[in-house]
């Protein structure tokens, strides 16, 4: 039925991506500029955004609903449960590397998307959204880093 | 990369299908060419102007303005060049008529002369009387060319304009709607098939952007060096002829001929009775033609089609046998974009996984609509 179906897009003025991790250090202008490349894309809660080892094509901002991040048949719980703001998938664009896990959505999920080749042409082409975007996905990278290790052997015996 | 982890390579069934699309394409396109070649136009000066589109996006200026920013300012490029420029075309237009004869003469006197000096050294040519005969052909062509050839010109001209002035229009609307088309399209794919799906257009773009970018860019270099070389020779007008023979070799073979046969009437005309003058023009042509093959078609159009040489020729007469001169034209961008397609389509068709979860979201998608229409117990 997509064919013959139109959903809703984004406002265009960038309004929802302010409130996200990825962009929120943007200023109004910028939104708008990153708001003309990214799109809406809904999911089914149980539906696969994306499976491990898959080439990665874009990255995702969720917008509404719940998103888990697993890696079925090696853990049962999700590494992760990502709520509205967060976002995932870049580090298949960082690298070129495959996806290092499942990405599933647990409700009904509205994900903001933006493909390889707008995130490339974004980075290369706008000096201030890129530092910005840089030093957001430096900090996540970060703060993912230290989680892991907190959650390691030796993190729990050094606590 | 397929669910196995291995990255996936195109069969011989996936080769012979992109082949056979190819062909029914071009013989499609054929039929259509009205509105083909306005398009393919379009679509060369979109790419042109989509990098002057993108600044403005990253300035923070709307799709739609932007794209008429473009628009206007290459409208106003155009209309300015043509302010400069048509009064003196049409001041030359009348004296183009006796230079095209002029050096058609130049032409048939340096064909008499080797003809000549052939019959000179081979008594068997001078027998067959080959030179008079040529000379009765030619000079009947050109006695009857007015009359038999420049109606159809003309009407050819005239039934065309309308055609070609669709592509401004295509353009414009290829840069205001183009991302809107990209993501109606994207909107109409399953989940399980997005993120392949955007793959698929941005390689079909690079590819297509690569291929019209790389075709101005050989014409440009193949202007520059033939016009330095026919300048070093001593050619009248040598941009211009240079321009000319580059633009004729977008099609390829037959313009190549035909841009050498150009290049040798002019310099046959310019220095009558030299004829190692023409000889000159030739070799410099073939040299300028094998740098084009061989040094500037890889580093320019080649990039955008990954393709084995041997293939590519191959195609090239395909395409010429399909299609006729627009085949021989249009079948390598047309080759490249399905190439793409059809490998996407083959891994998409033999991957499991992915049509597995294309199930799963239709299955999920079922038990939410059907979710309360079983009765309730009583």
């Amino acid at each position: 039925m997509k064919w013959l179906g139109r959903k809703h897009e984004l406002a265009g003025d960038g309004h929802q991506l302010a409130s996200t991790e990825l962009f929120r250090d943007l200023g109004a202008r910028e939104l708008r500029i990153v708001d003309a490349f990214v799109q809406e894309r809904s999911f089914l809660a149980g539906e696969v955004i994306f499976d491990e080892g898959e080439e990665g094509q874009a990255l995702y901002v969720v917008a509404s609903g719940k998103v888990a991040i697993c890696l079925p048949g090696r853990f049962e719980t999700p590494l992760a449960e990502l709520t509205p703001g967060s976002f995932f998938g870049e580090l298949g664009l960082l690298d070129d590397s495959p996806r290092s896990a499942q990405a599933r959505a647990l409700e009904p999920v509205t994900l903001i998307v933006l493909s390889r080749s707008d995130f490339e042409r974004l980075m290369e082409s706008h000096a201030r959204i890129a530092s910005r975007i840089a030093l957001q996905l430096a900090r996540h990278i970060g703060r993912r880093l230290r989680q892991m290790v907190a959650a390691s052997p030796i993190g729990k015996s050094l606590s | 990369m397929t669910a196995s982890g291995l990255p996936y390579r195109a069969g011989p069934l996936v080769w012979a299908a992109n082949i056979g699309a190819t062909c029914v394409v071009l013989f499609l396109f054929q039929k259509i060419l009205w509105l083909v070649v306005p398009f393919i136009l379009a679509l060369i000066i979109y790419y042109v102007l989509m990098p002057l589109k993108l600044q403005l996006l990253l300035r923070g200026v709307s799709h739609d303005r932007a794209a008429a920013w473009v628009s206007l300012l290459a409208f106003g490029v155009f209309l300015a060049g043509a302010v400069l420029a048509f009064p003196a075309f049409f001041g030359e237009a009348i004296a183009w008529q006796d230079s095209a004869m002029r050096y058609l003469g130049g032409g048939i006197r340096l064909l008499a002369g080797a003809m000549s000096d052939l019959e000179q050294r081979f008594g068997f040519i001078a027998q067959s009387s080959a030179r008079e005969m040529l000379e009765l052909q030619l000079g009947g062509f050109f006695e009857h060319f007015a009359e038999k050839y420049l109606p159809g010109l003309a009407m050819g001209i005239v039934a065309w304009s309308p055609s070609l002035m669709l592509a401004p229009f295509l353009a414009f609307f290829m840069l205001r709607d183009g991302w809107r088309f990209r993501r109606f399209l994207l909107r109409a794919v399953p989940n399980a098939y997005f993120e392949r799906s955007l793959y698929v257009m941005d390689e079909v773009d690079r590819t297509a952007r690569q291929y019209f970018v790389g075709l101005l860019q050989l014409t440009l270099l193949d202007t520059v060096c033939l016009a330095a070389g026919l300048w070093a020779i001593g050619i009248s007008g040598a941009l211009t002829l240079g321009l000319v023979t580059a633009v004729l070799a977008w099609v390829p073979y037959i313009g190549s001929i035909i841009g050498c046969l150009l290049v040798v009437l002019v310099a046959a005309t310019d220095f009558p009775g030299q004829p190692g003058v023409a000889y000159a023009a030739i070799a410099l042509f073939l040299f300028v033609r094998l740098l084009d093959d061989f040094v500037f078609m890889p580093l320019t159009v080649g990039k955008s089609l990954k393709m084995h040489p041997l293939l590519t020729v191959l195609m090239i007469f395909v395409g010429g046998a399909v299609a006729g001169v627009p085949g021989l034209m249009l079948v390598l961008p047309v080759l490249g974009v399905i190439m793409v397609i059809g490998e996407t389509l083959g891994l998409l068709l033999t991957d499991p996984r992915l049509r597995a979860r294309h199930a799963h979201e239709q299955a999920l998608r079922q038990q939410l609509v059907t979710r309360d229409l079983p009765l309730p117990p009583c």
